[in-house]
């Protein structure tokens, strides 16, 4: 079946197993981990394609794929519950000569070819699952089209001692890229790699289908696709990004991305002056009662909570309970946790659905010393008292 | 059996004052994050209703604006949900009556082939399963049923629809703008027919002037005894909002953690526009000790005792106490507020007093710059 024709789809890759997240990816895929009170990961990739006005974005999924379904369901909290296009979760299916998992990055995309050409579009936009920022796409669309590049990187400037972290794009004056290093030790440049490309799809086929038949290839973009269409010749851009931008692949980074939201002038402001939203499912749940025992500060509380204890510094998202008494600092708390009266969580991380009961201690850090996130994973109950260690995972 | 639903979106209107000057009744804020029409609406999608009839005379532009496309209640707006604008426009203000509000929904009861009609207000605010309403009136064989509250009459109020009931639940009294004692329930004003029996009595009565369906239809018809009437009983919180002064204790009563927990209960949510507004945050000195609050505020200053709507923000060193404020409104930093009712999109510049009663709430309109 053909559709109308789209100047660009956008690929989200959802796949990876986020196991650097541990617990807290065991039943969960990554992009559908809970972040900032009232979103999950993938909200922000997602609602920036809407926001960018792309239509059409297909979401690469093998891991745990249920709560990721259900959750994108028809689109529709982002608008994208189209009948021509919108978004569709796509899990590796058996064909009928083979069947497998995907293998890589651009194997995903790969396996993918025909959902891509129904729609024949000029460009495809390749982005990840676990980054939380606001980006305007169609601006980095139009830089590529503009260039007539054939392959367009979206890069930021990093420090340069943590280059080494990144793939480097090397560039000229212009923004063209001659040069692309994979986390070299003597880094040329600052320009990291942020995991979003845009391809035009007519070169992006041709290099999928070579890379496909090479069985020494691993199937990724950055080790291989990238690194080949550069060396034949082709046109790639470098495309600047500034703004806030955070990979949430690790327990201490999402930490840190949920703490960036709070404070009067936070370093990551969600709603921003430009207002472009951030999307998510809402739960049909009713305002936040605080408590006259209650006590805040300094903290973001999404609807839905009944606080009557303390909470400094913390992130509490939708439907959790926070008893008399219980103190929550540093701290971020998934939905519908209950925290009973008098339990004390320091620096941690309390997954969905969690029960804290009464007097339990989990987490702690002292000024100066090195912070050890605790992690308590979804819909684990903490008995009466227990004590859960500082960096402790559960 | 098939039930569809009718609300009545105007009633009460001219009780309400400022609240209702630019909407109506049925999209009156209430409860930090939802309109009137909410409750009734996600109580019929919570029953399984799905054809309803919305009908609307004036003012009715922000409550197409909340409904949208009603995906939120998982309806339909055009398959299942119409709003049905009047009939006829031979004259202006409010519909004298149900019945004559019903005139307009006649092409509608007729194409429906749905077996019962529940017709509800937007006002009386509770979380109640229609389809035992329904099972009740069934095994009644009854005309009408009325759900009804029992401990709100106080000999005191004068109530729209007051009923007596004998030692076995059957009706024994019925009376209209009554100032009934103790022993009367009280009606919230919503009712289940037949909806053939419906239509009938639409056309019937209208043609002859009776446009009233409590006094004109229900009173006369019942104490003729041409009419088997009977009375759901309904035990849950019911808040009637039919005064400013109703609305302002009944918002302070969501403070009561026995009022929320009947209101709001998991399995029959009560479904409301979707903002996407981000979490409220809280700086280092905000506080707001009973306090009712929803998403994307910012709450830098103090607030206690208030029903706080979303996307407000509350400056350093402001003071609200006792008060409503809707979505939008903006307390400059210094200023203090109490016993107020501030419409949306108020701002209250930095420095400024203002003082209501608890008796008597101030109310500040849309948009107004104090």
């Amino acid at each position: 079946m053909q559709f109308q024709k789209k100047r660009c789809v956008a690929m989200l890759l959802a796949g990876g197993q986020g196991s650097r997240l541990m617990v807290l990816t065991e039943n969960t895929a990554k992009p559908a981990v809970p972040f900032g009170g009232k979103y999950r990961i993938i909200d922000f990739p997602l609602s920036n394609c809407v926001n960018s006005k792309i239509d059409t974005v297909g979401i690469l999924t093998q891991y745990q794929p249920l709560e990721l379904n259900e959750y994108i369901g028809n689109g529709q909290p982002w608008g994208l519950n189209s009948s021509h296009g919108g978004v569709q979760v796509l899990p590796p299916y058996a064909k009928s000569k083979n069947s497998e998992w995907y293998k890589g990055t651009a194997n995903a995309i790969y396996q993918n070819i025909p959902f891509i050409d129904r729609y024949r579009p000029d460009n495809v936009l390749i982005l990840s699952g676990d980054h939380i920022y606001k980006m305007d796409y169609a601006k980095m669309i139009r830089f590529h089209e503009q260039n007539d590049s054939d392959c367009t990187i979206a890069v930021r400037d990093v420090p340069l001692k943590e280059a080494s972290r990144f793939g480097i794009m090397n560039t000229r004056a212009d923004g063209s890229i001659y040069e692309f290093e994979e986390k070299p030790k003597h880094p040329k440049s600052t320009n990291a790699s942020m995991g979003i490309y845009v391809f035009k799809w007519s070169v992006l086929k041709k290099f999928l289908e070579d890379d496909e038949a090479d069985p020494k290839s691993e199937n990724d973009f950055g080790k291989n696709v990238i690194p080949a269409i550069l060396n034949a010749g082709h046109k790639l851009y470098a495309y600047q990004f500034e703004g806030y931008w955070k990979d949430v692949g690790t327990i201490s980074s999402l930490w840190e991305a949920n703490m960036d939201l709070l404070g009067k002038h936070p370093q990551f402001d969600i709603y921003g002056k430009t207002g472009n939203k951030i999307y998510a499912r809402n739960t049909a749940k009713p305002a936040t009662f605080v408590a006259k025992s209650a006590e805040l500060h300094e903290s973001f509380i999404s609807e839905g909570c009944e606080v009557y204890g303390m909470v400094d510094h913390s992130v509490v998202s939708t439907g959790c309970v926070i008893g008399k008494g219980a103190e929550v600092t540093d701290s971020v708390i998934m939905p519908d946790v209950v925290i009973e009266n008098g339990a004390v969580i320091r620096s941690a991380i309390i997954a969905e659905g969690c029960h804290i009961k009464a007097g339990a201690r989990i987490g702690d850090y002292h000024e100066g010393e090195e912070r050890r996130i605790a992690v308590v994973g979804k819909d684990k109950t903490i008995a009466e008292g227990e004590v859960i260690e500082a960096g402790a995972v559960i | 059996m098939d039930t569809m639903g009718i609300i009545f979106s105007n009633i009460y209107d001219n009780n309400m004052g400022e609240l209702t000057k630019e909407r109506t009744s049925a999209s009156i804020p209430f409860g930090s994050r939802y309109r009137q029409i909410d409750f009734i609406l996600s109580n019929m999608a919570n029953s399984s209703i799905r054809n309803i009839g919305i009908i609307t005379k004036y003012n009715y532009q922000s409550l197409m604006d909340h409904l949208g496309s009603c995906e939120e209640w998982d309806l339909s707006l055009g398959d299942g949900v119409r709003f049905l604008p009047p009939y006829a426009t031979g004259h202006t203000g409010a519909y004298r009556g149900k019945l004559e509000a019903l005139q307009t929904a006649l092409p509608v009861l007729q194409r429906s082939d749905a077996d019962y009609v529940v017709l509800a207000d937007t006002t009386v605010l509770c979380a109640i399963d229609f389809s035992l309403v329904l099972d009740e009136h069934v095994a009644s064989g009854c005309d009408v049923t009325v759900v009804a509250k029992a401990g709100r009459a106080d000999g005191k109020k004068k109530h729209q629809l007051a009923l007596k009931l004998d030692d076995d639940g059957k009706v024994c009294d019925m009376a209209v703008d009554y100032i009934a004692p103790e022993d009367y329930l009280v009606g919230m004003s919503m009712f289940i027919m037949s909806r053939k029996k419906l239509i009938e009595v639409i056309r019937e009565m209208t043609p002859h002037g009776k446009y009233h369906f409590e006094r004109d239809f229900l009173l006369p018809q019942y104490h003729e005894g041409k009419l088997k009437v009977n009375v759901y009983s309904f035990h849950n919180v019911a808040l009637f909002n039919e005064s400013v002064e109703e609305y302002y204790e009944n918002n302070m009563r969501l403070l009561s953690e026995d009022v929320r927990h009947s209101l709001f209960r998991s399995e029959v949510p009560i479904y409301t526009k979707v903002r996407d507004a981000i979490p409220t945050l809280f700086g280092q000195n905000g506080q707001a000790p009973n306090c009712l609050l929803a998403d994307g505020s910012h709450i830098f200053g103090f607030a206690e005792n208030s029903v706080i709507f979303r996307e407000v923000d509350i400056d350093e060193g402001a003071e609200v106490r006792d008060s409503i404020v809707m979505q939008g409104s903006r307390i400059g930093a210094g200023a203090k507020i109490r016993y107020a009712i501030l419409d949306k999109n108020v701002i209250i510049k930095p420095g400024t007093n203002l003082l209501g009663s608890p008796n008597h709430p101030l109310v500040i309109s849309k948009g107004a710059v104090i």
